[in-house]
């Protein structure tokens, strides 16, 4: 029966692909609007790169309906079969689970066609992404699979290894694993201590090493691992440089650890891999020889916009599990939905599973423009937005349960343990918050060096524009980025929003230009800055967003979208706020600004290694 | 002021008058009164002088016509056998008491306990102290009215007074609520003990944790603990470890500069261990001491293991590898750093020094017992077999050495062979 079931399904998805193929394929050059400049760098030079993000991107009729189709037999399944809880507990997934998600083609989304995956595009990903995230240990392993594990092969592998490899990872007949982490290795590529050596024939690459936490290390037989080679550099030295390799179990002396016990996730298998003089042929590097690290950077980068995407569905999930409970919860003769510090909580579950959306099928968007679209800065600050607020809406969720969302019998808490890996792993947000920044902020130097050499020499009309333009701003003049107005881009029902947004873009072109001239390139050093620079580049990109779908749904009519208007606008003021203090923050002798005083704290308590004041009991005679 | 004392004395001034001299003098602190000195000024008598003493001394020690010995003497002496710790300080303070009911002598009496508080190991108990103040009569010495309270009032009771308060001071003791009481029973609200209360009061708590490294009130005996307590007190790492390569021989603890083996502790960061291993072996490094530290009221000495400052030429410069950093840019290429117009901090002039590579601290300063330390290091330094090491080990260690008095003896004749900086190369020289 369920064989049968599973067939169906199969044959709806192989449906789904061969439409897919004729879509794409007259899908892809109907767009021919020019590839817009990356959205976010602009933002550091005080400007709204509007191409690409007004209109908010959308699927033709034909997508959704095929989109629609794959997510429902993958939502029924998780909702009737995947038990997470028995998942949590065993801390593994069951074998019969696993079949059926490769049954469901789940192994290969986006694997293309022609190699027998499903092909989705990115937008069409982040969207079966969400009917996958009911599960966060199936998630990972998915994740660890497809968006990392065999990205490499997808990205760079030449014919012969995607003939060779993809098929049988996208029918999930193997399973891939992304190593790179080591015990002395984090986001420190220069301590990587693996190593492959090529041998007298030159056929084969002897491998030697360990990584630890592998996400499907246990599982996998399909290795995309990173080690140290000896390459020869143009001038003749020869430099260690890393290089990845496609390294199959078979190939022998690969071992791997006893799975970890970790605090969430406890069904997916990360456990330590160990390579021991595995042969390696020398086909299988994955890419250039040397040419390692970049594809590092690379498959990390794209990996993770759809986080968006699954955070906002696991939120949408806590307020139907909550709703129900403050709904029918009585204290003191009235429900619990009644008292205005539960409503609070709903609000804030739906204003950030809201942005969280909006963001991540933007950036999906902006993907899967033609060309290959630089959004590494987006991704990352989707990934940070909604790793934070899933992990404050599953602990806002836990709280409006009470005591019942601290006991087992409820999924609170390991939907609570479950999000918190999201804060780490994929780069910690601390991490991205530095890439987002310096990231931006190179963007900006560089066109501002270029105006202060034009400067330097002389050049008139440059000259009368920054004169003229400091001139403007001293005489306070009006912010205009063409959101607003007539022609304006945004709904007049979110015009405020939309002014308040171009405030914020405005300004804070003006504080990096400051914090630029002000730091030169020592602001690497200046982490307490760039986290705020961060943050403001984070919330300006999710108020661009919510604008943005709001406005489409208003002019296209979506059901609730006065709703919306609601999230938006409550989001762009609360973000607005926030942004006003930062930027007040980031101005020199600002008296907000307490980094010099967080600075000396650290620093005091780091040389003793401990907390400094004596005990409040404690006497002096 | 003594010596005014002494000559208004000699003009056989009234004595109330004589002191108020001595206290009004610029600046003369009433504690440098040597309790003896002034015996004339004393307002009570002596006992020696008494011929009144209504209660009978239980034993009355004879004067002996060489060393006079002080007033109450006998007090402390009473029981040779018994041990001198607390309870038998308070049992002499209240045998006082007990025998001399009008209190005579009292003054010379605290002076002398004062001077006694360290034989019985009771000059940090602040009960000492209250007991002590409790030996002075009550109410008597208040002044009463205008012009007593213009002119010192008793003056030899309150520099007494005091004296009791200074010595507390020394020894770090702080007056609490019951020495108030006391003082203010005794000398009232307006005195000069209760003025030095009050400043104690103020400056104790503020001074009493004024040392960011402290040193515990009672030192280690034992050689190598005091050595491993001087050495974590020296290193600022705490990560650094602290290696004992060699132990003192066991029948001679007691003065390590004698034992035949002497102790060697030595401690070292893993900075320390990185820098050395990165050491250029064409450069020697220099074993150099002993040089002295003071933990309270002891004298240890180090030795370090040092080079010399790297020429600017050969220093090598920290380039940031292309490929480090996985997630995001370890720098921007801009062509201008922070200027100098958002600096705020004070334009120090740094002197940079050599680098240490490890201290330690030996129960011997010869190179011989020092070599032995240079081989335990290289256990956990293999970088230190190929770098010559060259011992400077001072002549002299100056006047603290000759204020310990250690190891003078052992040092000069080796000084002679060691003033010459001789060149070892560690594997063949001194294994």
């Amino acid at each position: 029966m369920s064989g049968c079931g599973l067939f169906l399904r199969r044959a709806a998805a192989a449906r789904a692909r061969r439409a897919l193929v004729a879509l794409t394929a007259s899908r892809r050059p109907l767009r021919t609007s020019p590839q817009s400049r990356a959205f976010a760098k602009e933002l550091c030079l005080g400007k709204i790169e509007k191409n690409g993000v007004f209109p908010f991107p959308e699927v033709s009729q034909d997508e959704l309906n095929e989109i629609n189709q794959l997510v429902k037999p993958v939502e029924k399944f998780f909702l009737e079969e995947v038990d997470s809880r028995k998942i949590d507990r065993e801390g593994k997934i069951p074998d019969d689970t696993l079949e059926k998600l490769k049954s469901l083609g789940l192994f290969g989304m986006q694997v293309p066609e022609e190699y027998g995956g499903l092909g989705l595009s990115h937008t069409m990903y982040a969207r079966l992404g969400e009917a996958i995230s009911l599960d966060p240990s199936i998630t990972v392993t998915l994740a660890a699979h497809q968006a990392i594990g065999l990205k490499g092969i997808i990205l760079v592998g030449t014919e012969e290894q995607k003939a060779k490899y993809l098929p049988k990872l996208a029918s999930g007949e193997h399973i891939a694993a992304f190593c790179l982490t080591e015990p002395g290795s984090g986001s420190d590529a220069a301590s990587i201590q693996s190593r492959a050596t090529l041998s007298e024939d030159k056929k084969h690459y002897i491998l030697n090493g360990s990584k630890v936490w592998i996400s499907n290390g246990g599982l996998a037989s399909v290795f995309t691992v990173f080690a140290r080679t000896e390459v020869a550099d143009s001038d003749g030295s020869v430099k260690d440089k890393i290089t990845a390799f496609i390294v199959e179990r078979d190939f022998g002396g690969v071992t791997n650890g006893k799975p970890e016990d970790k605090l969430g996730i406890r069904g997916s298998n990360t456990c330590e891999v160990h390579f021991e003089n595995t042969k390696v042929p020398v086909e299988n590097v994955l890419g250039e020889v040397g040419g390692g690290f970049k594809l590092a950077m690379n498959i990390l980068n794209s990996g993770r916009f759809s986080m968006g995407s699954l955070s906002a569905a696991v939120i949408k999930k806590l307020i139907e599990l909550t709703a129900e409970y403050a709904c029918t919860r009585k204290q003191f003769n009235r429900k619990l939905s009644e008292f205005g510090l539960i409503q609070e909580k709903f609000a804030l579950m739906a204003q950030k599973a809201y942005v969280m959306e909006s963001m991540a099928y933007l950036t999906a968007g902006m993907l899967d423009q033609p060309g290959l679209p630089d959004c590494s800065i987006e991704a990352a600050m989707v990934k940070v937005f909604s790793s934070e607020g899933v992990w404050q809406c599953t602990s806002e969720a836990l709280q409006i349960l009470g005591g019942s969302g601290y006991m087992k019998d409820y999924p609170f808490e390991r939907m609570l343990r479950d999000a918190r890996i999201l804060l780490i792993f994929e780069g910690t947000n601390e991490i991205l918050r530095l890439f987002i920044a310096l990231t931006g902020l190179q963007h900006a130097g560089r066109t501002l060096t270029a105006k202060m050499n034009e400067l330097k020499r002389g050049n008139m009309s440059v000259v009368m524009e920054t004169v003229g333009r400091r001139l403007r701003d001293s005489l306070g003049q009006t912010v205009d980025m063409g959101l607003t107005g007539d022609l304006g881009l945004v709904h007049p029902s979110l015009e405020d929003s939309a002014i308040k947004l171009e405030q914020n873009v405005f300004l804070f072109g003006r504080t990096v230009e400051a914090l630029l001239r002000r730091f030169g390139k020592s602001i690497v050093d200046e982490q307490l800055v760039l986290k705020r620079v961060a943050n403001i580049l984070i919330n300006m990109y999710g108020m661009v967003a919510v604008l943005s779908r709001a406005s489409r749904s208003i002019r296209i009519g979506l059901r609730d979208h006065d709703h919306e208007i609601l999230l938006a606008n409550m989001f762009c003021v609360e973000a607005y706020f926030q942004n006003l203090f930062s930027l007040s923050q980031l101005d020199k002798d600002a008296p907000e600004n307490l980094d010099k005083q967080t600075k000396k704290i650290a620093q005091q308590i780091l040389e003793k290694r401990a907390y400094i004041c004596a005990h409040p009991l404690d006497r002096m005679s | 002021m003594s010596c005014v004392r002494a000559a208004l004395l000699a003009r056989g001034l009234p004595r109330g008058r004589a002191a108020i001299c001595s206290a009004i003098l610029p600046g003369a602190p009433f504690s440098q009164v040597s309790p003896l000195l002034p015996r004339g000024l004393h307002c009570s008598a002596t006992p020696y002088t008494s011929t009144k003493s209504l209660v009978p001394r239980p034993s009355e020690p004879e004067k002996k016509p060489g060393k006079v010995p002080a007033p109450h003497e006998e007090l402390f002496q009473r029981a040779p056998g018994s041990a001198r710790d607390k309870a038998s300080f308070v049992r002499a303070v209240q045998s006082f008491g007990q025998h001399n009911v009008r209190k005579r002598g009292h003054v010379d009496f605290i002076y002398l306990a004062l001077r006694k508080m360290r034989e019985y190991g009771v000059e940090r108990d602040l009960a000492a102290y209250n007991l002590l103040l409790d030996i002075f009569p009550k109410e008597v010495f208040r002044p009463r009215n205008i012009f007593q309270r213009i002119f010192i009032h008793y003056p030899r009771q309150q520099e007494c007074g005091v004296a009791v308060l200074e010595q507390m001071e020394n020894h770090g003791v702080m007056p609490n609520k019951e020495t108030e009481f006391l003082l203010l029973q005794i000398f009232g609200r307006r005195s000069h003990p209760m003025l030095k209360f009050v400043r104690m009061r103020l400056w104790l708590t503020r001074f009493q944790n004024v040392n960011p490294f402290p040193v515990p009130r009672e030192l280690p005996q034992d050689a190598v603990e005091l050595a491993t307590l001087g050495l974590r007190h020296m290193e600022p790492d705490l990560s650094a470890r602290v290696t004992v390569y060699q132990k003192p021989s066991p029948d001679d603890t007691r003065d390590p500069a004698d034992s035949i083996q002497p102790h060697i502790v030595g401690i070292q960061s893993p900075d320390q261990q990185d820098a050395l291993a990165r050491h250029n072996p064409a450069r020697p490094l220099f074993v150099e001491g002993p040089f002295s530290l003071w933990l309270r009221n002891k004298c240890v000495y180090y030795h370090i293991l040092r080079a010399d400052l790297l020429p600017p030429e050969e220093k090598e410069v920290q380039e940031i590898p292309e490929e480090w950093n996985l997630y995001y840019p370890m720098q921007l290429d801009l062509d201008y750093a922070r200027s100098g117009w958002d600096d705020y901090e004070f334009d120090i002039d740094e002197v940079e020094e050599g680098p240490v590579f490890a201290i330690c601290m030996a129960g011997a300063h010869d190179q011989e017992t020092l070599a032995r330390w240079i081989q335990g290091l290289q256990e956990t330094n293999p970088a230190l077999a190929r770098i010559p090491v060259v011992f400077r080990l001072a002549g002299s260690t100056g006047e603290l050495l000759a204020a310990s008095g250690l190891e003078d003896s052992r040092q000069s004749q080796r000084e002679g062979q060691e003033e010459d900086e001789r060149v070892q190369r560690q594997q063949q020289g001194q294994s």
